[in-house]
């Protein structure tokens, strides 16, 4: 290109009118998510370096992480909170998404009938909203009016009944379960779609080559969905650690039993705005956000470039 | 024969697992729906029954639309939702247009910027969102939902979007260029109608978590005028939490016109989820 | 009117180099054909001079008007795209007529160029159809209506026949050229068809690697062609080359001879052989030979003929049909 430069005027490059059109389809975009989402994040985070020292804001530097992990009045609640979550996570993950996949392999039997009417049906608690999911709940699973009971003397198992939500060693599992019952839909539905996606001679290909059923299914589809399986993981693990509403419908702010059932964005939310007693703290607020937005980051970064790295991708 | 038999019975356990995991799925819904329409009695002792005409008793809904301002909640949460939806849809359709159409510096970038917010939930930021709001007197409007629910779902519509964008030929955008049409006129007149259907799929994504949210309606925008549905049945049903006609009617209530919705758009949705999800 | 110039574009996208300085001039009423093998850049120059890709440098004049800061509707050209690009929401005769309405052209003007072009096309049944309500064969001729009835300067197809089965690829030729005979419009051409190529073209210009290579008439690329490159890349089966060194022939590199300028006997010739394999196409016979001499060879007979493989022949070349090249590929005349 160096002999370009050096000749005749119709070889300097061409002049062209800027392509405004680019910025004006950019922009009502770029600002709403910019000014709503982007530096909103920023600034929590940034609150989260500030407190308020005699009257007056004041740069703390890591003061507050410092008094959320460790600090009496706050610790103790923090690392309940974050233990919470971390079961509330792995209860998701090793009931939600196995039974998801199930169902997803189930209906996807080629010629099942009511196949529509099952996927209908099973994904419909997903459109609800926790509230309603929450209240459903809390009025089956209520000893007074005795749904349960009587549901579980069916099955001969009246015995068993109690009313977990209202005892602390139960109540994180119950919520969990409810959550996941909302829930099992979406997984089911992406693996679903994975396996959708499978081109049927690959499957045609496996029953010659004698590989049938459950065998089929370990050796051929699973692996295949891998990545489907590994997006459910982490919107579930994003969901998680970012869920409030269900707790707050099904057990208040308070996240009882005893703060048996409080999870990060019920601690959050406490913190912020107050409760009772207590005053909202906008500074500790942030702070909680912040811890919450990097054990995210953590989880999304690993995801993306570590798993999702690692991971296959089957182009057919 | 022995196959045959195999695979029959091999069918006939996967439907009753199917069947059984429906019941679990539906009967809540199914049972809260019914006893709704039951008098107080019935519902405790008898609350597996359908109501009959002794049992039929519609006390609930009445106290519900009676106490609670349930149709206001509810074009409130119209209102926010339809707005934001159509916002997202917009500014994400010009914003996707943009990306997958044109070649210009930044374009990785921009992509990857307005991509952060699938993963990073915009609750995050609530502290600083509430305290922006606060200083441009938005508290309790709809206008503040509306802009952070346009914010949350521009995401995903970007992303959905602009992998639809970029099926669209070249050759029909081109071959509008040489009749004479604007940059403007090219999106909103070919291409916007070429993606209609992945618009629906983003607006059914868009809508469920708008319809459905507890926190900014809780936080923004409590105030009884500006009061979303979900935000309302919510509180209603705290303050009745003893009238368990009023609680099953005004759940009842919440359910029915999602139940509709979905009853009607239900193919489309999950036929939106299966093609779009993942790719 | 519609004349063509190009000095020198270029055109690069980062640090590829996809154009490296192109010249050309297309006079009124000429039929130019772009080939190449993919990625020759032949799309790229026809998108540059419709004004789709701006070209990094250079000037592109249509009928002595500056245009590479021209918008394409702006240049006076019309586009045929091989997918046919019909507007799907317009029915057959505003997918026409959209162009001139958008240029301001009264109604009844537009009504009558349409009512020509379809009539010329033998679309006139299907004016109020949409585009989903066609065949590919029609597809393809309201693509072309559309590019009439705008009556343009310049007509550009790019590869507009290669989405068509190979009966309607075909009638489609035919009807591109007497459409140019009709309308003695100005016609730029890209395809990577050799044979659309020497059956529709005044003017071949053949591009390798975003140069040009020659430009000529048919006949001119097959029988005195510039460099080695076109020498292959034009007629089929490819023209055999030789190494003269193996000739005993000094003052060139290489020697091309095109299969059906070889002769085959079974006494006496040039280079003796062995039949490798035998293609019977009918009208021709394809008869590959292994030569100790000047290896693998390539003939084509016209007729039917019967060798067998492993019989022993001889070939020789028709004398002054054999073309010479030199160290870099050009050809010695």
């Amino acid at each position: 290109m160096s002999d370009a430069t050096s000749s005749r005027d119709t070889m300097a490059p061409i002049r062209r009118p800027r392509r405004w059109h680019i910025a004006v389809f950019l922009l009502p975009a770029f600002l709403v998510y910019s000014a709503v989402m982007i530096l909103p994040l920023i600034e929590t985070l940034r609150l989260s370096l500030f407190n308020t020292v005699d009257g007056e804001p004041a740069f703390v530097g890591l003061a507050n992480f410092k008094v959320l992990f460790g600090d009496a009045r706050w610790a103790a609640d923090f690392w309940n909170a974050l233990k919470n979550n971390v079961i509330f996570f792995i209860i998701h993950m090793l009931v939600q998404n196995p039974i998801g996949v199930a169902l997803a392999a189930m209906l996807s039997i080629p010629k099942l009938r009511f196949a529509a009417f099952y996927r209908t049906a099973i994904f419909l608690p997903t459109l609800l909203s926790f509230v309603i999911v929450g209240f459903i709940w809390k009025l089956i699973l209520s000893p007074i009016w005795g749904v349960s009971p009587y549901l579980m003397d069916l099955v001969g198992l009246k015995s068993f009944f109690s009313p977990w939500l209202g005892k602390p060693d139960t109540a994180l599992i119950a919520v969990s379960l409810i959550s996941v019952w909302q829930y099992v839909g979406i997984p089911m539905m992406l693996i679903y779609a994975a396996l959708l996606n499978i081109p049927e001679e690959v499957i045609e290909a496996a029953e010659c080559d004698g590989v049938t059923g459950w065998s089929q299914f370990w050796k051929i589809k699973l692996p295949l969905i891998l990545p489907a399986i590994g997006i459910i993981s982490i919107l579930t693990f994003v969901g998680n650690f970012n869920a409030f509403d269900l707790v707050y419908t099904v057990q208040g702010a308070l996240a009882g039993p005893d703060k048996s059932t409080d999870i990060l964005g019920t601690l959050l939310y406490r913190t912020f705005f107050g409760f009772q007693l207590q005053l909202g703290d906008r500074s500790m607020g942030a702070t909680i956000a912040t811890v919450m937005f990097l054990i995210i980051l953590a989880g999304v970064s690993l995801y993306l470039f570590v798993i999702q790295r690692r991971m296959r991708r089957y182009q057919f | 024969m022995s196959k045959a038999r195999a695979s029959l019975s091999r069918t006939t356990l996967v439907h009753l697992a199917l069947i059984g995991y429906t019941l679990i799925a539906v009967f809540p819904v199914f049972l809260t729906l019914i006893n709704s329409m039951k008098s107080r009695n019935a519902i405790f002792r008898n609350p597996m029954q359908l109501p009959t005409t002794e049992t039929f008793d519609l006390v609930g809904y009445t106290t519900v639309l009676g106490q609670g301002d349930f149709a206001s909640y509810f074009q409130n949460s119209f209102i926010v939702t339809v707005a934001a939806i159509a916002l997202v849809l917009l500014f994400g359709a010009m914003a996707a247009f943009a990306l997958s159409e044109y070649r210009f510096r930044g374009n990785t970038l921009m992509g990857l910027y307005l991509a952060l917010g699938i993963m990073i939930p915009i609750r995050l930021g609530t502290v600083a969102i509430l305290q922006g709001m606060v200083a441009t007197g938005l508290v309790n409007t709809l206008t503040a939902l509306i802009l952070v629910y346009t914010a949350q779902g521009i995401p995903l519509a970007v992303f959905i979007l602009s992998e639809f964008m970029r099926t669209v030929s070249d050759d029909l955008k081109n071959a509008g260029r040489i009749d004479g049409l604007s940059e403007y006129a090219i999106f909103f007149r070919l291409v916007l109608p070429l993606v209609r259907p992945a618009m629906a799929t983003v607006a059914v994504f868009t809508m469920i978590p708008i319809w459905n949210d507890l926190w900014f309606p809780l936080i923004l925008a409590p105030s009884e005028a500006t009061k979303t549905v979900t935000l309302g049945s919510q509180l209603f049903i705290g303050q009745f939490v003893t009238n368990w006609n009023a609680v099953l009617a005004a759940l009842s209530l919440a359910i029915l016109p999602v139940l509709v919705l979905y009853l009607v758009f239900s193919r489309q949705l999950i036929r939106g989820i299966t093609s779009g999800a993942v790719k | 009117m519609g004349s063509l110039q190009l000095k020198s574009v270029r055109k690069s996208f980062g640090p590829v180099d996809v154009l490296k300085g192109i010249d050309l001039d297309v006079k009124d009423g000429e039929f130019v054909i772009f080939v190449g093998p993919s990625g020759c850049g032949k799309s790229t120059l026809l998108r540059i001079i419709a004004g789709l890709e701006d070209a990094t440098s250079g000037s592109i004049t249509i009928d002595d008007q500056e245009v590479a800061t021209v918008p394409p509707a702006k240049r006076g050209i019309a586009m045929v795209f091989q997918s046919y690009a019909l507007y799907p929401h317009l029915n057959v005769k505003d997918n026409m007529g959209l162009g001139l309405k958008q240029a301001g052209t009264p109604k009844d003007e537009i009504d009558r160029r349409v009512a020509k072009a379809s009539a010329m096309l033998s679309l006139e049944k299907y004016l109020t159809r949409r585009p989903a309500e066609l065949s590919g064969g029609q597809r393809q001729r309201v693509a072309i209506g559309r590019a009439i009835v705008r009556e343009p300067k310049l007509f550009l197809f790019d590869e507009p026949l290669s989405n068509l089965d190979a009966a309607l690829r075909v009638n489609t030729r035919l009807e591109i050229a007497r459409l140019h005979r009709e309308l003695k419009a100005t016609m730029i051409y890209v395809t990577h068809d050799q044979v659309e190529a020497m059956t529709l073209a005044d003017k071949i210009v053949v591009l390798d690697a975003g140069v040009i290579q020659q430009v000529g008439s048919p006949m001119e690329l097959y029988n005195r062609p510039a460099n080695l490159f076109v020498a292959g890349f034009i007629g089929s089966p490819g023209m055999n080359f030789i190494d003269a060194g193996r000739l005993g022939v000094s003052d060139a590199k290489t020697i091309g001879v095109r299969p059906e300028h070889v002769a085959l006997s079974r006494d006496a010739g040039t280079w003796q052989g062995k039949v490798v394999h035998v293609e019977h196409l009918g009208a021709d016979t394809i008869v590959y030979l292994e030569s100790e001499a000047i290896g693998t060879l390539t003939v084509r007979l016209f007729g039917e003929h019967h060798h067998a493989v492993g019989d022993v022949v001889f070939a020789t070349p028709s004398a002054d049909q054999t073309h010479r090249f030199d160290a870099v590929g050009q050809a010695i005349r």
